[in-house]
């Protein structure tokens, strides 16, 4: 899930690697992290300035509830099913978190790149690059959950601040 | 010769379960088999006590990558 969110950012999901090894698997573990070492050389220094907003927007999204009830409720879904008794296929699950991820991810990107003073939609896109229409709808969910608000109008151009 | 200027070591910080990493990574050091000083480690009891959270603060802290190994 951390590594599909890396992936959405930009900032790559190969800057975190998982393993599983047991404690008598010496040799395992070095060839383990020689991958890991070697991976991240090809990949380069990670420059966290440059993914600033980014960042934020992950641990945001990290943090928010949606994401966290549905990794807590994963193996429940998969194994006994929902409230109505319905068992989920992993790959609805997947595709259902990867919506979810999407979402929250963009919302929480555009929550930074407001913070940071990048107050129109035009502002908004030309510094996150998203497609201005999707930051539109998204900013009117946004303001019901009162995570921004409408300030008004410069030169005729709505701008907003966060919350 | 290794150069210094254009050899990239990336600082990774690696997330190690006490009782299957990183005793693996202990029992690498006590049978002396060679292997890289990249990992900056940090021990933990469990993997599942670390949150995603912790990897967004290694990277946000200047590490170039993160290895969670249980």
């Amino acid at each position: 899930m951390t590594q599909k969110l890396l992936k959405l950012s930009g900032i790559g999901e190969n800057r975190l690697h998982l393993a599983w090894l047991s404690s008598a698997e010496a040799q395992r573990f070095v060839d383990i992290s020689t991958a890991v070492i070697n991976d991240i050389s090809v990949q380069g220094k990670f420059e966290p300035a440059m993914f600033e907003l980014e960042l934020g927007a992950v641990e945001e999204t990290l943090k928010s509830e949606t994401i966290r009830w549905m990794v807590g409720k994963e193996v429940k879904l998969l194994t006994k099913g929902d409230v109505y008794g319905r068992k989920w296929e992993r790959e609805k699950f997947e595709s259902v978190l990867d919506s979810v991820l999407d979402r929250e991810y963009k919302i929480r990107l555009i929550h930074q790149a407001i913070a940071a003073g990048f107050t129109s939609v035009r502002g908004i896109s030309s510094r996150i690059g998203m497609d201005m229409k999707e930051i539109s709808y998204l900013l009117a969910d946004m303001e019901k959950s009162s995570m921004v608000e409408f300030k008004g109008h410069e030169n005729s151009i709505p701008v907003f601040g966060a919350l | 010769m290794v150069n210094i200027m254009t050899d990239f070591e990336p600082k990774i910080v690696a997330f190690l379960c006490n009782w299957c990493a990183y005793a693996g990574a202990d029992l690498a050091g006590v049978s002396r088999i060679q292997h890289p000083s990249n990992l900056r480690t940090v021990r933990v009891m469990c993997s599942g006590r670390i949150d995603p959270l912790f990897v967004v603060q290694a990277l946000k802290n200047g590490s170039d990558g993160v290895l969670v190994a249980g």
